[in-house]
């Protein structure tokens, strides 16, 4: 066990994780160069465009150090978004060790932080590492200084790389064996293993990644889910190297994946422990949580006959996506579709290029939302997902949001335009920290704004150097009131919003004006009205488009005629017939362009 | 590209008559390629070869022959390009190889396009003896500034004096005209109008100018007069049409009662015609199947492919699923429709494979039907493409 480290990287986007990951799998040659695709860690696709690693995936390492020893070292990948964070936590859990990886020209940001923070509260030894050292803009003095300053780890002698160019790469893994501490835990004891990380595979079902943490688990044995209490039947074990390689087994200290015959990817819960039927732990390992959504939305087929195949693409990606929940929904608007929650809105977007990438489905996503606490009057506490469900207003007491913590870490040029955003978000400021050149700002903002649109905004008011971590606080009560569309004098109920009655009369003013823009012109005027109960409080009118022919269609050559209809047509795919109009993909999400006063 | 071609001999689809039959002759020479043009036209560098593309066209219509043995020829039309940049004798020679190698109907109609430039229209007379009885003239405006912000080559006065000379020589003629021109104002739109009508033309076209993909103007698109605007230049140009007595029997033409073009009527009615020459279409239906040709588009390429044998460039069987869409986007251009019984005989199909797109266009009004005939309503022939798109 002394030859083990188990370390993972935290960084920010951009910053080089994955890079250095390859270099280390290169170094220690798990991979030959020609294996070697770019990045070889991050195996979506999507995750290749939008350099965010997704799910947790792990390489096993042969290191021969400089004091002549072997050592196994278990690089545990982590998710780098806030969506994330409890994937994070528990990737943390499991390792004794992790890399701080920092942008030797840009510093210290946020999400980095909150990722430092977690590991230092889980006793997790966290080892500087500047990357990027070649680059002109590189300032390492002032970076060493930062992460002193912010993350308060002694950085003097962080490791200075470049993963691009392979600099350092030695020293970084010589320090893992210097500073990581080898893992602790009784091989002999009854078996305990965290779930780091589960996925679902078309031939073996179910691929667990775990953390032994005592004991040790073989083939053949009897194992038992603490969560759940069920019970399953190890098949295989083995470690990735990042290919899989199958092992007699997994001993205390090691990492690496098993294979129980499970077919459901909800019988495998991240952070769940894993132990033997007989004899079985007392306890489970701590920091276990069910995870729940925070963002929803709707997501319809264009075409309503489309609705099988969207559940059937939905269950897909939930084999692989134990975070995904969705449950049938009718709209008046847009027929039977999906209400789906997600982690947050990242998470969202993945699952929709997903499902029209992968599974070329066509379709229409409501507005996202969150999740309200509505008192009735007669006491009873309901949780709305979809804003058109909130029941009449004269039975409710009060209508609760959630409310959450921020954190947001900006250099000094900008913190009064980030404070300034923050207030129009209706946000309340806890406290502000001065760090070296960046202030930290604490900030309980209203979920529901910050979901909308904040972290784009929070990017474009800070060029791009703001970044932002955070945690569900509290559900409270506000003058909360529910903001219906109508198109033609017909309630939309997709479009329904539940936003601030402060800001209500201006939003819905903004919402139908930017509708209009994104309406296309008809065979008929439209009527765009927003409504707060009985009171309409704005209306635009796209005029009707007054002819559409095609002027000439001469000597009998309709090809080209025909694919012009055609593709006519073919634009309309993502537009949904409500009523007699047909609405843009766009116009749904209208409240999203919708700028603040 | 066809899903399910007719399947000869193994099914019971079959036309009981076949369409009228015309013949289009494709001149692809013009002096010089005008911005907003997507036709096959080509520069006239040095002039054309006159005596070799006439022998040509004869050698690409005799391997036609064999397709069409015993079916007359209803209407013949010579367009471009620019057909008058080719001599009178040169239409007269082409003219008379046609009359000896097809049943010519005697009542044909037989149009040649011109352009309205001097040299051109001092051969009008000439034309009309070689038995073209029917004159189509580009005119497009007869206001000077815009037709060279369209790029013409011909002035106002040569438009004018060119309608002059084609009604001194034909009691049969068009006008080509177009709207929503770069700058022009409603008033100026009706202006071409009144002058177009004063030479006492027999039918009238009058195009709304669209920017089409491949074209100068795609790639540098002019200001042109917004949708609105344009809207209002076509429902002015209609009414003063109309009021001088035209009928706007499709979607860009109108004419005087019994003026209609024979031939392009003959497209919009799903009807057969060959066509020779490069780059030009042809659609022939036979007792078990539809097809269509294109010719090599480019001239040195037709003139060697006629050379090797055969000017086809490609050939396809029209599958059965084709057909009514097709049929649809014919017909759906003329102001009175089809009669009903038109489909089955045109496209040898039931007209219930219209049902679907049927029902939903008369439920958003864009039909009009009974026992005897479908036309397109009022919106349907302003919103034509979104009636075409229900039988996509």
């Amino acid at each position: 066990m002394k030859h083990i480290r188990n370390f993972s990287i935290i960084a920010h986007i951009d910053h080089g994780k994955s890079t250095l990951a390859d270099r280390f799998i290169q170094f220690c040659g798990g991979l030959e160069l020609r294996e070697m695709s770019e990045q070889v860690l991050d195996s979506m696709d999507i995750e290749k465009e939008r350099g965010i690693t997704i799910k947790a995936q792990t390489a096993a390492l042969q290191y021969k150090a400089r004091d002549g020893e072997i050592y196994n070292l278990n690089l545990i990948d982590t998710p780098g978004h806030v969506d994330f964070s409890y994937e994070v936590s528990r990737s943390l859990a499991a390792c004794e060790g992790a890399l701080l990886v920092v942008d030797a020209s840009q510093g210290v940001e946020a999400q980095t932080v909150a990722n430092c923070y977690t590991a230092i509260e889980q006793g997790v030894e966290v080892v500087a590492v500047l990357n990027k050292i070649d680059l002109p803009a590189a300032e390492p003095e002032r970076v060493i200084e930062e992460i002193e300053d912010i993350v308060g780890i002694e950085a003097t002698d962080a490791v200075r790389a470049s993963a691009k160019n392979g600099i350092g790469i030695e020293d970084i893994l010589e320090a893992v064996v210097a500073k990581v501490p080898a893992p602790e835990g009784n091989p002999e004891g009854p078996l305990k293993a965290l779930i780091i990380d589960s996925w679902f595979d078309n031939y073996v079902g179910v691929v667990m990644l775990v953390r032994v943490v005592d004991g040790e688990i073989k083939p053949k044995d009897k194992l038992l889910f603490m969560s759940t209490k069920a019970q399953h039947l190890c098949e295989q074990v083995g470690v990735f190297t990042p290919k899989s390689m199958q092992r007699d087994a997994l001993k205390a200290g090691e990492v690496g994946f098993v294979i129980a015959g499970i077919k459901e990817l909800a019988s495998a819960k991240v952070g769940d422990t894993i132990t033997h039927v007989k004899p079985a732990a007392t306890d489970p390992l701590p920091g276990f949580k069910e995870v729940k959504s925070q963002v929803f939305a709707g997501l319809y087929p264009v075409e309503s006959h489309d609705y099988d195949a969207l559940r059937d693409s939905l269950e897909k990606l939930k084999l692989n996506d134990a975070s995904l929940h969705f449950e049938p929904e009718v709209s008046q608007a847009l027929g039977f579709g999906f209400r789906c929650g997600f982690l947050g809105l990242l998470h969202l977007e993945i699952v929709q290029e997903r499902l029209e990438r992968e599974f070329d489905m066509d379709l229409i996503t409501t507005a996202p939302t969150v999740v309200y606490q509505v008192l009735m009057k007669d006491g009873e506490l309901l949780e709305v997902e979809n804003p058109s469900r909130l029941p009449d207003l004269s039975k409710i007491d009060e209508i609760r949001e959630p409310i959450i913590t921020a954190t947001i870490l900006v250099p000094q040029d900008y913190v009064g335009a980030v404070m300034t955003l923050c207030n129009q978000k209706r946000g309340a400021q806890r406290n502000m920290q001065y760090m070296g050149r960046q202030v930290m700002l604490t900030y309980d903002l209203p979920m529901a704004e910050v979901v909308m649109d904040f972290f784009d905004k929070l990017k474009s008011v800070s060029r791009g150097y703001a970044s932002l971590d955070y945690d569900f606080k509290e559900f409270r009560a506000d003058d909360l009131v529910k903001l219906d569309v109508l198109v033609n004098s017909e309630r939309v109920d997709a479009l329904s919003l539940i936003v601030h009655r402060a800001t209500s009369i201006y939003r819905g003013r903004e919402l139908v004006s930017k509708m209009r823009e994104l309406i296309p012109r008809q065979m008929f005027d439209i009527a765009i009205q927003a409504a707060i109960g009985a009171h309409i409080i704005a209306r635009e009118t796209v005029k009707a488009m007054r002819k559409d022919v095609l002027a000439k269609c001469y000597g009998g050559d309709i090809t080209r005629k025909k694919k012009l209809l055609e593709k006519q047509k073919a634009g309309k795919k993502r537009m949904k017939q409500v009523g007699n109009v047909e609405i843009p993909q766009e116009a749904f999400l209208a409240i999203l362009q919708v700028s603040d006063k | 590209m066809s899903t399910i071609a007719l399947p000869i001999g193994k099914s019971n689809w079959q036309l009981k008559a076949l369409p009228p039959l015309s013949l289009y002759i494709h001149f692809p020479w013009c002096v010089r390629k005008c911005p907003y043009c997507d036709f096959n036209s080509h520069e006239a560098r040095g002039g054309v070869p006159e005596d070799d593309y006439i022998a040509a066209l004869v050698t690409d219509l005799e391997s036609l022959l064999p397709l069409i043995w015993g079916r007359p020829i209803h209407s013949i039309f010579m367009g471009g390009g620019t057909p008058s940049l080719f001599s009178a004798q040169a239409m007269d020679q082409l003219l008379s190889a046609l009359r000896a190698r097809l049943k010519i109907l005697p009542e044909a109609e037989i149009t040649l396009e011109a352009n309205p430039g001097t040299f051109e229209y001092e051969k009008f007379r000439d034309y009309r003896a070689a038995g073209i009885n029917r004159l189509s003239v580009g005119i497009q405006s007869f206001d000077a500034g815009h037709l060279s912000a369209i790029g013409r080559i011909h002035n106002g006065d040569e438009a004018r004096r060119a309608a002059e000379i084609a009604a001194s020589h034909f009691d049969n003629f068009n006008l080509d005209l177009m709207f929503a021109l770069p700058g022009q104002t409603l008033q100026q739109a009706l202006a071409d109008i009144s002058t177009a009508l004063s030479s006492g033309p027999s039918h009238l076209s009058c195009y709304h100018l669209t920017l089409e993909p491949n074209t100068y103007f795609h790639r540098y698109p002019p200001e042109l007069p917004d949708d609105d605007a344009a809207a209002d230049m076509h429902d002015a140009i209609e009414a003063r049409l109309v009021e001088a007595g035209f009928i706007h029997y499709e979607t860009s033409a109108y004419c005087r009662p019994g003026k209609m073009s024979y031939h392009n009527r003959n497209y919009w009615e799903f009807g057969d015609y060959l066509g020779i020459g490069a780059g030009a279409h042809g659609k022939i239906s036979f007792p078990d199947r539809i097809i269509r040709q294109a010719r090599y588009k480019q001239p040195a390429a037709y003139l060697n492919a006629v050379a090797d044998g055969s000017a086809v460039q490609t050939e396809e069987t029209l599958s059965l699923e084709q057909l009514p869409f097709e049929f649809m986007l014919n017909t759906m251009r003329l102001a009175d429709g089809f009669p009903v019984e038109l489909f089955q005989e045109r496209t040898g199909l039931p007209l219930s494979a219209l049902n679907r797109g049927l029902q939903q266009a008369e439920s958003l009004g864009l039909i009009e039907r009974d026992h005897q005939t479908i036309r397109p309503s009022a919106q349907g022939r302003r919103y034509q493409n979104r009636l075409l798109e229900l039988f996509l």
